[in-house]
Formats: C-alpha cells, sequence, structure tokens
C-alpha cells in the first residue's frame, strides 16, 4: 500500500508563500489555520549570516503522536498514512495540539473575517470560504493538512505542491523506491524534520546547500 | 529566535486540574484520617465531603474549555493510549465513588462501609492526583512539562490544598485548633518544605534543552514571574512555611486559628498559581531543519 509523503527542497524554496496561499484558496481555511505555512529562519553571524525558507505542512507520521493523545478516537490515520480528523468526533480538548511536535493542528473557536473592518456581512468569496470549510470542518476542533485528500483521490497533486513557481515540493509514494520522492531522498541525502521525537514524518527535507 | 508558550491551555483548564487536586487530595487524605480514629472524625468528615464536589466542579470546567463540550461524552473511548481518556474514567470513577461514600458519612453509616467506600475511593483519588501530572508530562514537545518530577510536584501540591481546604473548613465550623488541628498542620510544615525542595529540583532540571531553559527564563524573570513570585513562592510556599513552621506570629500572642487560617488560604491560593504557571510556561520544541530552526507559531 502506498504511502504518501512529501519532498520539500530547501535550496529551491525561496518563500514566496504561494504554497500557503493555495493551500488557503483550495481547503477555504479561516483566518487563524495555515495547514501549509512558510517561515524564515536565519543562522550564523554577519559575514556568515544564513537565511533559509522552511515550508511546513502536517508531516503525516507514521506514529502520530496526535492519534496517540486522542481521547475519542476522532483522529484516525488510513492505509495510506494520511492522518485524518473526524469533525462530528472531536470534542476540541487540544490535547492533539500540545503533543503535535510539528505545530501541524490548529483551531479556531469562530470564522474570523479577514476584512473586520468591513461593513455588512462577509463579501461573496469569504461567504463561499466559510460555507466550504463548515461543510467538512468546524469550529473548536482540531485541524490540520490531509495532504489535500480529495485532490489526491482524483488523480492531481496537492495545492502547494502544484502552486510551487520554484518546484520545490514534491509529492508521492514513499513506499516505492522508483518512485520521485524515494530518488530525491536516496539521491539528495534528505532528513526529517525532529527524529527526535520518534514519530517518523512523511515529509522529508534536501539539504538547503 | 523567539520562543512562544503555548496559549491553548490556561486558566479554565488550570482551574481544572487545581480543583480536581484539591477535592481529590482532600477526600484521599479524609478517607486516610477516617482510620486513625474518633479524635480525627470531623477532619476525616470534611475532607470526605469536600472530595465529590470539588471534582465535580473541576469537572465542569474541564467541560467549559472545551472546543465542542457537545462531544464531550466521548472523551473515555480511548484509554488504551490516551491520557485524556484514563483520566476521565478516573473522575467518573471518583465521582461515583466519592458521592456515595459523602451519603455514608453524612448518614452516619457503619465504620467498615465507610472504610471500604475511603479505599476505593482513595486509590481512585490518588490516581486523580498524579493522572493531572501525567497528563501533561505525555506531551512530548513541551520539555518544561515532559519530566516525571512534574506528576510528582503536581501530586504534592493536591494533598497540600486538600489538606489545607480540610483545616480551614474547620476552623471555619469552629473545630478548635489545639489537638488534630495542630498536629495536622506540622504535617503540612514538613509537605511544604519537601514541596519546596521539588520546585527548585524541578526548575534546575530544565537546563536540559533550550525550549526548557526558555520556559524556566520566562518563570523566574520574563512575563510569568510575577505569578510565580508572588503566587506560587510567597502565597504557596514561604507564607505558608513563614506562618506555621517558624510560629513567630503566635509567639507575639496572635489568635493561631486566624494565622492558620491566613496560611491555608495562601496555601491553597498557591496550589492555584502553581498550575497556572506551568501551563503559562510551556514552549514547545522549535522545528529543527539542520542548522535551520523555526519557533513554532503560537499554538
Amino acid at each position: 500500500m502506498a504511502r504518501y509523503g512529501f519532498v520539500i527542497d530547501l535550496k529551491r524554496c525561496y518563500g514566496c508563500y504561494s504554497c500557503q496561499v493555495a493551500c488557503k484558496a483550495a481547503n477555504h481555511t479561516p483566518q487563524g489555520i495555515d495547514w501549509a505555512w512558510c517561515r524564515p529562519s536565519e543562522t550564523g553571524k554577519f559575514p556568515t549570516a544564513l537565511r533559509q525558507m522552511i515550508p511546513l505542512v502536517c508531516q503525516q507520521c507514521a506514529d502520530p503522536a496526535c492519534l496517540t493523545v486522542c481521547p475519542t478516537g476522532a483522529t484516525t490515520q488510513d492505509e495510506n498514512g494520511i492522518v485524518h480528523v473526524d469533525a462530528d468526533i472531536c470534542m476540541g480538548c487540544k490535547y492533539c495540539i500540545m503533543a503535535c511536535p510539528y505545530g501541524a493542528r490548529q483551531t479556531v473557536p469562530e470564522w474570523n473575517t479577514y476584512f473586520p473592518d468591513a461593513e455588512g456581512d462577509l463579501d461573496p468569496y469569504e461567504a463561499y470560504a466559510k460555507k466550504e470549510w463548515e461543510k467538512k470542518n468546524g469550529y473548536g476542533m482540531a485541524s490540520k493538512c490531509d495532504f489535500c485528500h480529495d485532490r489526491v483521490q482524483a488523480g492531481r497533486q496537492p495545492a502547494c505542491v502544484q502552486s510551487c513557481p520554484a518546484k520545490a515540493r514534491h509529492f508521492g509514494d514513499l513506499e516505492d523506491p522508483e518512485s520521485e520522492v524515494s530518488i530525491l531522498i536516496r539521491r539528495e541525502r534528505g532528513f526529517q524534520l525532529n527524529p527526535e521525537f520518534g514519530a517518523d514524518p512523511a515529509c522529508w527535507y534536501l539539504p538547503p546547500r | 529566535m523567539e520562543l512562544k508558550a503555548q496559549t491553548k491551555w490556561r486558566w479554565g483548564l488550570a482551574t481544572y486540574l487545581f480543583l480536581s487536586g484539591l477535592g481529590a487530595g482532600a477526600y484521599a487524605a479524609g478517607a486516610y484520617l477516617d482510620h486513625l480514629g474518633e479524635a480525627w472524625q470531623t477532619l476525616s468528615n470534611i475532607g470526605i465531603i469536600l472530595g465529590f464536589p470539588c471534582v465535580a466542579v473541576a469537572g465542569l470546567f474541564k467541560l467549559k474549555q472545551l472546543g465542542r463540550p457537545q462531544a464531550a461524552w466521548r472523551a473515555w473511548m480511548r484509554p488504551q493510549t490516551s491520557w485524556i481518556s484514563r483520566g476521565s474514567i478516573m473522575l467518573m470513577g471518583f465521582l461515583g465513588v466519592s458521592f456515595i461514600h459523602l451519603i455514608l458519612v453524612i448518614a452516619g453509616a457503619d465504620e467498615g462501609l465507610r472504610h471500604v467506600f475511603g479505599v476505593i475511593g482513595g486509590i481512585f483519588g490518588v490516581a486523580l492526583m498524579l493522572y493531572s501530572g501525567v497528563l501533561l508530562a505525555a506531551a512530548r514537545p513541551i520539555a518544561f512539562w515532559s519530566t516525571a518530577m512534574l506528576p510528582l510536584l503536581f501530586m504534592l501540591s493536591s494533598v497540600l490544598t486538600g489538606l489545607m481546604a480540610i483545616i480551614l473548613i474547620a476552623l471555619i465550623t469552629g473545630e478548635p485548633f489545639q489537638g488534630v488541628v495542630s498536629n495536622l498542620e506540622r504535617f503540612i510544615a514538613v509537605l511544604l518544605v519537601l514541596k519546596t525542595i521539588v520546585v527548585i529540583f524541578y526548575l534546575q532540571s530544565t537546563h536540559r534543552v533550550p525550549e526548557s531553559r526558555a520556559s524556566a527564563k520566562l518563570v523566574l524573570t520574563g512575563s510569568v514571574a510575577p505569578l510565580f513570585w508572588f503566587g506560587v513562592a510567597l502565597l504557596g510556599l514561604a507564607i505558608p512555611l513563614g506562618l506555621g513552621f517558624l510560629d513567630l506570629i503566635r509567639a507575639y500572642g496572635a489568635e493561631p486559628k486566624l494565622v492558620a487560617a491566613l496560611a491555608a488560604i495562601c496555601g491553597i491560593a498557591g496550589g492555584f498559581f502553581l498550575r497556572q504557571v506551568v501551563l503559562a510556561a510551556g514552549i514547545p520544541a522549535p522545528l529543527r531543519a539542520g542548522r535551520f530552526e523555526v519557533a513554532l507559531p503560537i499554538i
């Protein structure tokens, strides 16, 4: 059975945030929730200071801490390794948010508009996004990236992978040694984030230089 | 890189942890004192009677803290892996046994029957006291919580606040200070010294990783410092120790009941602030990508 995973090439990411915006557009996430996000990081001192963008998604760990701590069984993992949250079952205890080493889980108590100073109801685009968000998700519950499960089932790439102009993101089957992601990990010496937590994430990163 | 503390678990959960610990501690102490004879009966009854309402109210605070309380009935679905599930089972077990025990005490039931419920309820009570620390300790990314010292600290604090609540109620209801109350107070003084040592060792043990060092810095000199120094150190430890252990005020002729009551109130408040300090200083580990690190956004 395929285990879906990401390979993110840190040499290529230059921090355009296309992935973050594409994810928000595809999944209609409200303000305060970013399933795909990018963060700058700096290290060293002048004249050898370095700056690097770190793109992030839910790591879809093989041994997810969020699934272990979930008391209601709302968190499940499918046969492809994708971790899902059932909006009807989650009670919003936020234990998974505390247990996740990667900050992949977020929650909001209500829909926060991006235009709080605007008068009247939500504009049509935000109203549409709110309606779409409420179809599969809710408020007060933990939500997370699911590797654009519906798009992948339809044979497409996750939105953040498709939108990346630098082709820094790759998606594929980690169990297939001949897949693009597996070859990249072997050839470019891919690594995982925070391996000390033993979660075995499905997202691998290629060194920046 | 500025590491940020979590913000999702704050006053609501701190109140739940505090009240459940106080209730369980008072009940467990009361159940034990029930075996010590007639002289301790009043204190024992107070402890047993305190258990159920405190833990029940704690449960309400826990419900309030949930994002979707309508799904809370599912909380005990996964005891095989989830500490919240296990805690929910312990909570319900404790509430059931302590309620029956409360009725038995009020009805003046037979000593043997009271003792049976006391033992069962005591086991649930100890489990509930330990569980609150274990729950936090299981969140591995937050190194400030992920230590075996935290369940010990919370258990000690629960026993202390439970005993102090018993003393406070006893003094308010007219129980004389000399005798069992003053004996209990001496025991509390020993526990306070132990708690002080545990707090010092707990903070000292945070040198392991940068995020727990950042938590300790937040507690000792940062934004959580006023809560820690005033709430935990002064109210929770220094004042009860100073008033009870050093006996200074009594030496100048002050009313011992007032002094003991003040020490109990301060100690109980200190127990609450301890939970809030621990929660407020929980900083998760940064994401580490080779030589680069990224602080998690506020969670």
